[in-house]
């Protein structure tokens, strides 16, 4: 509920004081509305009542469904005025008052009048108002004219139509994509508009029809759009024709590209910028076509106008992720902005330097930071912790002056989320980076001292039982940790019994003092500590009665083994009762969403709210998919699923890609097929698969799809068995059969009888790095240490010559299937050696890490030395043989 | 999908919201967010000077115009540079209705004429008319057709006049 309107100081003169809706109330309001009934309509009076029912609906007060439909009829009589002013407010109000369906019926037919009426706004405003209000029955009757107003030659009335389309495109797509020749005739339209809104609409219709945006796409590009509103447009719908060739494996000079950068040259900033986007966010961009959008990108950074530098930094900092050494040349210009006034734009700027600076300039940015944080707010701050954190992976011999920078703000005023964000940091660090623990460890200690949040106290002491022990001199923490058992609250008393419970088994030297500690706590006020105090005796032995030796390490180390929402499912679901609870009942397999609500979630437009949470992996869902089929139940844990690989071209009438499944001794292929011909429904749809060349593997099972509908999608799958753990390769080629039956339009049901039928798909091939799966590691060098030397295996080999260097590490990166670190895909431009970092997790769920030494000579020829090292020194010669086999 | 608009006064109540898209028990948290960000950051800006800010997925535009500030917050194909170019709309034809950058009182009175531009302007979260002389146009038929009327009926009376003297 919004405020009400705050009454003025006294001093001011009356003059001022007036507001035409002070003291304004509902009640009053509706008493008024009553105006509306008179034989005589005032419009002037009339206005002025719709105005105040307008305010009070924009002060978010609501009307009760009586009084709703009590208005919205009373405002019905007023279409009986000419008068022009009062009849637009009339179609306000009805939009705001968005009356039933029931309603509806009474002012249809004055709307109706309306549209065919000679005064252009009319027509307009009875478009809008009649779509807004009608269902999809009414819909049909007035489509003859919604055809005609999208055709009229007043723009605004075009205009009206073509938007009401887009909104109606959502409730009734049957019927407005019927429109399309009309819509056609609206891109040619003189008036940028309405050029702007057919281009918006027509792109809707067809989203599905690539080939159709396609043609649209390169019919617009050769320079007859007028609005700049309309070119940004037309640069989005670029992308993403260029995105889908890019799929379809189109290789070649890059489409369109041309368009795009002629783009950077185009009068407007708003389609510069839309130019400079696109092109930075296309797939596998080089570092040629990426130069002149960075070129404009950068003279953005200093304009006048605060929207262009945050439209240009935020370009930017996406581009940072990348292609971070494409941005380098910006820096001067972004480390100006950290004293932008707007303080996103500084936020942005920060955050990208940090990603694209290298080691030597940490120090000078932490320098410039550290007077920056005190002015912004805690939101942004969080977006530069989390930056400084990702920094310190990057750069782990840099941890002491992050670690400093980190240590210094915890110490500053600021809310929970924001402390949250430092800590979390320093515990990142302090497990990726072991020279960082005994540091780290001292400032988390300095900060509970005085710290008000409880859960954050909590949260580290726990840390400090795990990590304290084991560092040199573990005592120096007890002073910490017991000062908490007498000054703070119970929740986190509770935890620090815990932590010095840890600290006195893991330290023999530190028991006896331990013990003396946690006997002062068995006279706590709270329950829990005391408990916890006597439990902790007594498995340290304090107590003289039990010393379980071997079960308190589980006890207090051990996981709990179930996930927490399910135990706390489970024992909200417990009944005190005789029967103890019993932990083994609490089921261990954490829920995941089916794919089918994720997939509605995913098409609905969400509000503003919180973000949607990071799409759960897709293997959840493949694995609960596949478990509930009985054919593949027993092929036991998923271990990976590929992407889709699509087996037919955009334009076909059936669209069929493949997900590959991969379990230790099955692969199962998962058809997804889509129908896309209105007059057919297909049934026992099936795919035959031919796998002569792929001689290790032989069909275990299939299952078929009963039916296809139009415009539907299902999935049909066909298993192979293959020698267990072995990662076989081979190609498989794919014909899709089924049977055929008409559907009639009018009706919507199919014939009784259908023809059967086949569709040749393209082949698709098992190749190593589908026996990969890609494993991100935050710390490559502490990875790389902790692997045995002994399990390595170095090779060197001729690439041959290439282009560049780039095109030889991807094609490793691809071969392999691996997950490059640190960001070391990216390459330099003009670079002659370059070092690669690749981690996965091989077949036998294996641990792999690779490193990669590409070399260039003055002819192109590329040599690499890798080095693969692994849990199992077997698989580590595995990856070589895949690379020679390459 | 342009997701708010929203007029508060320079003490930070609101004078008109419009959402689109957004569900009910989130336009408390949003409504207090763009105050606090206005409150906030737009002391002593100039009139019309645009301000941008990104929170989660949405980009919000805010600008002062006279006593009251707008906000716009967008998300997908309405990103900061979309938004701005409504609010220029949106700005320039507050001004036209108002004559003059708005003080509250101004901005009161011509409070259901300001609701009919921003009808013509953002229509259910989508991007509608962004001409302003159109606008203009559209939301000030009583007053013009009254005009025309006018002219026509002293063209007539001079006409009946002057056939009258003639006749005599």
């Amino acid at each position: 509920m919004a405020q009400p309107l705050v009454k003025k100081d006294d001093d001011h003169d009356d003059e001022l004081d007036y507001s035409p809706f002070m003291g304004i109330e509902k009640g009053a309001v509706l008493q008024e509305a009553r105006v509306f009934n008179d034989p005589q309509v005032d419009p002037r009076r009339c206005s002025q009542v719709i105005t105040k029912l307008l305010y009070l609906l924009n002060q978010g007060e609501s009307f009760t469904k009586v009084e709703a439909t009590e208005v919205f009829f009373s405002v019905t009589k007023l279409f009986q005025s000419k008068d022009t002013g009062l009849r637009r407010m009339v179609y306000l109000i009805i939009k705001e008052l968005s009356p039933s369906s029931d309603e509806v019926i009474i002012v249809t037919s004055s709307l109706m009048k309306d549209m065919n009426s000679k005064i252009d706004m009319y027509r307009a405003n009875a478009i809008r108002v009649l779509c807004r209000i009608i269902d999809g029955s009414l819909l049909t009757q007035i489509e003859r004219y919604l055809k005609q107003a999208i055709v009229d030659k007043n723009p605004v009335v075009s205009s009206a139509a073509l938007v009401s389309g887009l909104h109606l495109l959502k409730s009734n797509p049957e019927i407005v994509k019927r429109w399309s020749n009309e819509v056609q005739e609206g891109i040619q339209s003189r008036s940028s508009l309405v050029q702007f809104h057919a281009l918006a609409l027509l792109q809707q219709i067809r989203q599905n029809d690539r080939l159709a945006v396609s043609k649209l796409v390169v019919s617009l590009t050769r320079g007859s759009v007028r609005s700049p509103l309309a070119q940004c447009l037309l640069i989005r719908y670029t992308s993403q024709v260029i995105r889908d060739m890019s799929n379809h494996g189109q290789s070649g000079e890059r489409p369109f590209y041309e368009f795009l950068e002629s783009c950077l040259r185009h009068k407007a900033e708003m389609v510069i910028l839309e130019a400079a986007r696109a092109i930075t966010e296309l797939d596998g961009v080089t570092s040629r076509e990426l130069t002149p959008a960075i070129t404009v990108l950068q003279l953005f950074l200093s304009s006048p106008r605060p929207v262009l530098r945050f439209a240009a930094v935020r370009t930017l900092n996406k581009v940072a992720m990348t292609h971070p050494m494409a941005v380098t040349n910006c820096n001067i210009d972004m480390e100006s902005l950290i004293s932008d006034q707007n303080r996103s734009i500084a936020t942005l700027a920060i955050t990208t330097l940090l990603k694209t600076g290298n080691e030597s300039s940490v120090e000078r940015l932490m320098k410039q930071i550290t007077n920056f944080m005190s002015d912004i707010a805690d939101e942004f701050k969080i977006v530069v912790v989390e930056a400084i954190r990702s920094l310190c992976v990057k750069f782990p011999l840099k941890y002491r002056s992050l670690m400093t920078f980190l240590s210094n703000i915890l110490r500053e005023e600021g809310g929970f989320e924001y402390k949250r964000a430092i800590v979390d940091s320093i515990v990142t660090i302090i497990r990726d980076i072991p020279d960082a623990k005994e540091s780290g460890l001292l400032h988390l200690c300095e900060f509970i001292e005085d710290c008000e949040f409880t859960y954050l106290s909590a949260q580290i002491l726990h840390f400090l039982g795990i990590e304290g022990p084991n560092t040199s001199d573990p005592s120096k923490y007890i002073r910490y940790i017991y000062n908490r058992v007498h000054l703070e609250n119970a929740t986190v008393r509770a935890a620090a019994v815990c932590t010095l419970a840890k600290f006195g088994f893991m330290v023999e030297s530190l028991k006896p003092r331990i013990i003396v500690l946690l006997k002062r706590c068995i006279y706590d006020s709270d329950d829990e500590v005391r408990d916890r105090a006597t439990l902790f005796l007594s498995v340290l032995g304090g107590d003289g009665t039990v010393d379980a030796d071997k079960d308190s390490k589980d006890f207090l180390f051990g996981s709990l083994e179930v996930p927490l929402v399910n135990m706390e499912t489970s024992l909200k679901n417990y009944e005190p009762s005789e029967e103890a609870f019993d932990i083994n009942s609490v089921p261990k397999e954490v829920k995941s969403q089916p794919l089918a609500e994720k997939k509605a979630q995913g098409k609905k437009p969400t509000g503003l709210g919180a973000p949607q949470a990071a799409p759960a992996s897709g293997i959840d869902g493949y694995e609960k998919l596949l478990s509930s089929i009985p054919e593949f139940a027993a092929f036991g844990k998923l271990f990976k699923s590929s992407s889709p690989v699509e087996l037919t071209e955009a334009e076909t009438e059936y669209a069929v890609n493949v997900v590959k499944h991969i379990f230790d001794s099955h692969v199962v292929f998962q058809y997804n097929c889509t129908n896309t011909i209105p007059e057919q429904l297909l049934e026992r749809v099936n795919v035959i698969v031919d796998a002569s060349e792929a001689e290790e593997f032989s069909e275990a099972a299939s299952k078929a799809l009963n039916s296809l509908p139009y415009d539907s999608s299902g999935q049909a799958f066909v298993a192979f068995e293959k020698p267990a753990g072995v990662p076989a390769v081979g190609k498989f080629s794919n014909t899709l059969t089924f049977v055929v039956k008409e559907v009639d339009p009018n009706t919507g049901e199919a014939e009784d009888d259908g023809v059967e039928d086949e569709y040749q798909l393209e082949d698709l091939e098992v190749v190593s790095a589908d026996y990969m799966v890609k494993v991100v590691v935050s710390n490559f060098r502490n990875a790389w240490e902790s692997m045995d030397e002994e399990n390595e295996h170095v090779d060197e080999y001729g690439l041959g010559q290439r282009e560049s260097l780039g095109e030889a590490v991807k094609a490793v990166i691809d071969l392999l299937g691996m997950q490059p670190c640190e960001g070391t895909e990216t390459i330099p431009s003009n670079a002659r050696s370059h070092t690669c970092l690749l981690s996965g997790v091989y077949i036998g769920n294996v641990k792999v890490l690779v490193r990669a030494q590409f070399g260039m000579d003055s002819s192109k020829d590329i040599a690499m030395k890798l080095t693969a090292r692994a849990d199992d020194l077997s698989v580590a010669e595995a990856i070589h043989e895949i690379v020679g086999s390459g | 999908m342009i997701l708010a608009v929203l007029f508060a006064n320079s003490v930070g109540n609101v004078l008109i919201e419009r959402f689109n898209g957004v569900p009910a028990e989130e336009r408390l948290h949003w409504r207090s967010f763009l105050v606090k960000l206005g409150a906030e950051n737009l002391k002593g800006v100039k009139n019309e000077e645009l301000l941008v800010a990104c929170h989660k997925s949405v980009y919000i535009v805010y600008t002062m115009l006279g006593d009251v500030s707008i906000f716009l917050v967008g998300k997908d194909e309405y990103d900061e540079l979309a938004l701005a170019e409504t609010m220029f709309i949106i700005t320039a034809a507050v001004k036209d209705v108002c004559g003059k950058p708005p003080t509250e009182r101004v901005f009161l009175d011509k409070y259901g004429r300001i609701c009919l531009c921003l009808d013509e302007i953002v229509w259910n979260g989508l991007l509608e008319n962004t001409d302003k002389d159109r606008i203009k146009r559209l939301i000030r038929m009583s007053f013009l057709d009254s005009l025309f009327y006018q002219i026509f009926n002293y063209l007539l009376l001079l006409l009946f006049d002057q056939t009258r003297i003639n006749f005599l």
